[in-house]
């Protein structure tokens, strides 16, 4: 799954999924598939609203079609195709569509800038079962962030004692970085993203 | 559904991460491939 992405960025191509599931769901799904980094993007609420205006919502079913779509980026659909939901997509098929619309382009696209990448001093506090460390954890894995540790309070009382220090309190998730606390998973799922992929939000 | 040649419909939606993609991010940065599909949780 992970592989994909690289091959399409060569060709200037950024990979979305796109399903009706929650952003939730979709960070469980990734995590078991090893990790996905590339946007897996929730078309959640109103169900099915982008993948209707692409008219690829199969209303009876309640679902998307597996159906892709390319799009160059000057905005314009340079392919569609779908192989039906129980069908595959013919992945190197699709990478040669996309490299057929980069050699067009190449030479007047524009990079992201670099992220920043994420500090040196950076720590999660998490606690057993509880589903917003979990979440936060789940978003390292899924960018392959393997650099930064993961202390739980719960089950080690020096990182509880640690935690209260640096923070003030020993509420967990929490994401340290040098004086400042997040604590929000949200905040810290964003957080890792924006700082470890150049489409940061 | 939409055809070749079409200006793609723009969108907004949430990923994974809580970050707001929108496919005008892109233009004139990157091509983009949309893969759509019907369930998390099922054979990809």
């Amino acid at each position: 799954m992970e592989a994909l992405q690289n091959r399409f960025l060569a060709a200037n191509t950024q990979v979305l999924g796109v399903s009706i599931d929650s952003i939730y769901c979709h960070v469980n799904w990734a995590m078991s598939l090893g990790g996905i980094s590339f946007p897996l993007l929730a078309d959640f609420h109103p169900k099915g609203a982008v993948a209707s205006s692409y008219g690829l919502y199969l209303e009876d079913a309640g679902i998307d079609d597996r159906a892709t779509v390319i799009i160059d980026a000057d905005g314009v659909v340079r392919h569609v195709s779908s192989v039906t939901p129980s069908g595959k997509r013919d992945i190197a098929e699709l990478a040669a569509l996309c490299e057929e619309v980069n050699e067009a382009h190449e030479s007047t696209l524009k990079s992201f800038p670099d992220p920043p990448g994420l500090e040196a001093d950076t720590v999660l506090f998490v606690r057993s079962n509880c589903m917003f460390s979990t979440n936060a954890v789940a978003a390292l894995g899924n960018l392959h962030i393997d650099t930064i540790p993961i202390r739980n309070v719960s089950e080690d009382p020096a990182a509880l004692a640690d935690l209260e220090a640096l923070a003030g309190k020993g509420q967990a998730p929490c994401l340290v970085v040098g004086n400042n606390s997040m604590h929000e998973a949200a905040d810290i799922m964003k957080y890792f993203a924006e700082r470890t992929t150049d489409i940061g939000g | 559904m939409i055809s070749v040649g079409d200006i793609a419909p723009s969108f907004t939606l949430k990923d994974h991460f809580g970050r707001s993609i929108s496919l005008d991010m892109f233009k004139g940065r990157r091509h983009v491939m949309l893969l759509f599909y019907p369930l998390d949780f099922t054979p990809t």
